[in-house]
């Protein structure tokens, strides 16, 4: 039984959202697409703020919305925590109040939420008293404190502080095991915290896969540009990170402790022999794949940097690639962008 | 050209201020207490209080709904409704309270049937008198409360949306949701039609009468006063004027803004 699947189709002025989607539970889905794609929408329609125009949506294996049965859910009868983007919290309820707002919460609940997420010294404040960051932990806890089986985030960690994102990011990672879905422009934010990636535009799904899946194929112009980063987890100690497989990789800017990083297909270059001179970073790889995309070719390398190459059919020809082929590899320090985890 | 400015508004807040000054300065303070205690007065305030406190009732009750309907809905014919609402503000009063002779009348277009069948009268009575103040006060709340959910009908749409996740059924999400962020609409909208029931004069004259006692209000005891007993004319609008200042105060962050 899936935590929650989606075959149907909405319009709403402009926008026809056509979806299929189905969540595994304890699964993160991260939404990615852009700006109009029709993200937010899919996410009310999921809370049940928007109705499907035909097809069917089944939360925890019980259908919510089916126009063909005249089958429909209200939101409040759907155990579904909706985080939005502009947060929305209550504006003549204090901090405690909203999150307290959902029916049956009880005080300790409130209180354990308010805790975990650092917002104990806040519980009397008026919501136009928060920082962003601290609406933010409000809007969430109150959303976690109705003990939602599918949890809706829209944008969690747009303008956040570090704090607010380390405790946000360890309270889902230790909520129960509800299916998550997550929007965000963010693709670290996606790859980092999501087992898959729906990439949404135009009101469609136009590719669905774990995060590697989507950077090594990725289907359109749109999840190349956005969720075709490469990305590497690492420990960095001044302008050194070390990859879990040991590699070294070196930075422009020093950073310390546990690290993201991201680097663009672009910037990879491949060249027949090692090359010398500015870049930083070089190895020597194993051709895994080729991807033939947008007059681009996506080299999939494996080796001690498992990372995606970016080049054009002249180059794969000019270097001889196929799979298997050796090819030594290389990005410069001032290439790589790295994000404290 | 300043200069210009400044004298002409300075006549307009002479012309506003001055008969307030003429109504005090020619109070009569020592017979106040007498002329404020006796029947006529006192029958006065009270039928003015019923006619007001029941007329601001049947405003909220009945003004309420029509407000969402206006501000919330997409219901066809809203524009041609939202003139009509705002009639009772543009028409003179009398127009009004011949318009309602016309309709709730004895002989009236549905006043013949109310009498016929339940026996109801309403010109000439109590009754009477409370619906021309709700037909003159009603547009004054339905326009504060309309305005505020219209400016608001996307926060509101917001908040009740995350509010409905929350698990907060529709009746509670209006209770603890939608009404306290319309509460100071309302409360704004509710002082000035109560207010404006309490004024009322042609509206009730023409169509409720002057019945000492039974529809005869506080300004029409004090016009009926003026032609025979000036000093109790005086003494019934000082009464008035302290109403209206009790009302205004509560507002004046309203509709007096920064300093």
């Amino acid at each position: 039984m899936s935590a929650l699947s989606l075959a149907g189709m909405t319009r709403m002025g402009d926008l026809q959202l056509d979806v299929d989607l189905v969540v595994e539970p304890g699964e993160t889905v991260a939404v990615l697409g852009p700006n109009g794609a029709g993200k937010t929408s899919l996410l009310r329609l999921l809370a049940g703020l928007l109705s499907l125009d035909s097809g069917a949506l089944a939360i925890g294996g019980a259908t919510v919305d089916e126009p063909g049965t005249g089958a429909f859910l209200p939101p409040h009868l759907r155990r579904v925590g909706w985080v939005p983007q502009d947060r929305l919290l209550f504006p003549h309820l204090n901090v405690a109040r909203n999150v307290g707002f959902g029916p049956g919460v009880d005080a300790d609940r409130v209180a354990g939420l308010l805790d975990a997420l650092d917002l104990t010294g806040l519980a009397d404040r008026r919501p136009d008293e928060c920082s962003g960051g601290q609406a933010q932990r409000v809007a969430l806890a109150r959303a976690l404190a109705t003990d939602p089986d599918v949890l809706l985030l829209d944008e969690p960690s747009a303008a956040l502080d570090v704090e607010s994102r380390h405790l946000i990011n360890g309270v889902l990672a230790s909520g129960n095991a509800t299916a998550t879905l997550l929007v965000t422009h963010d693709p670290v934010e996606a790859a980092t915290l999501a087992d898959r990636l729906v990439v949404l535009e135009n009101g469609a799904v136009s590719q669905f896969g774990s995060p590697r899946e989507v950077r090594s194929r990725p289907k359109t112009r749109y999840a190349a540009s956005l969720a075709g980063l490469n990305l590497l987890e690492a420990t960095a100690s001044g302008t050194v990170a070390v990859t879990a497989l040991g590699t070294r990789v070196v930075l422009a800017e020093p950073a310390e402790g546990p690290v993201h990083l991201v680097v663009p297909p672009t910037a990879v270059a491949l060249h027949r022999s090692a090359p010398d001179g500015s870049p930083r970073n070089v190895w020597q790889a194993t051709v895994a794949d080729l991807q033939p995309a947008f007059e681009r070719v996506r080299v999939v390398l494996d080796g001690p940097l498992p990372v995606v190459a970016e080049v054009t059919p002249a180059a794969v020809e000019g270097l001889g690639l196929k799979v298997g082929s050796k090819v030594w590899a290389a990005f410069k320090a001032t290439e790589v962008a790295c994000h404290a985890i | 050209m300043r200069r210009l400015l400044l004298a002409f508004a300075g006549l307009a807040v002479v012309l506003l201020a001055l008969p307030i000054v003429g109504l005090l300065q020619r109070m009569p303070w020592s017979s106040l207490p007498e002329l404020l205690g006796d029947d006529v007065t006192l029958d006065a305030l009270r039928v003015s209080l019923v006619v007001s406190l029941v007329a601001a009732i049947v405003v909220l009750v009945l003004g309420t709904p029509l407000a969402w309907a206006l501000g919330r809905t997409d219901l066809p014919g809203r524009r041609i409704v939202r003139a009509l609402v705002v009639l009772p503000m543009v028409l003179p009063p009398v127009v009004g309270g011949t318009a309602l002779l016309f309709a709730l009348g004895r002989r009236g277009l549905v006043g013949q049937w109310l009498d016929r069948w339940f026996g109801l009268t309403l010109p000439f009575t109590l009754a009477g008198a409370i619906v021309a103040a709700t037909f003159v006060a009603l547009p004054f709340y339905v326009i504060a409360v309309e305005g505020a959910l219209r400016t608001a009908r996307r926060e509101l749409d917001d908040l009740e949306g995350v509010a409905s996740t929350l698990g907060a059924p529709p009746l509670t999400v209006l209770r603890r949701i939608t009404l306290p962020r319309l509460l100071p609409a309302m409360g704004a909208g509710l002082a000035l039609a109560w207010a404006r029931a309490l004024g009322e004069f042609g509206a009730t004259i023409t169509f409720a009468g002057n019945l000492p006692g039974r529809t005869q209000t506080l300004p029409l005891a004090t016009f009926l006063a003026l032609q025979s007993e000036p000093e109790r004319a005086l003494a019934l609008s000082l009464v008035m004027l302290v109403v209206a200042l009790a009302v205004l105060l509560p507002l004046r962050d309203r509709w007096l803004p920064g300093r």
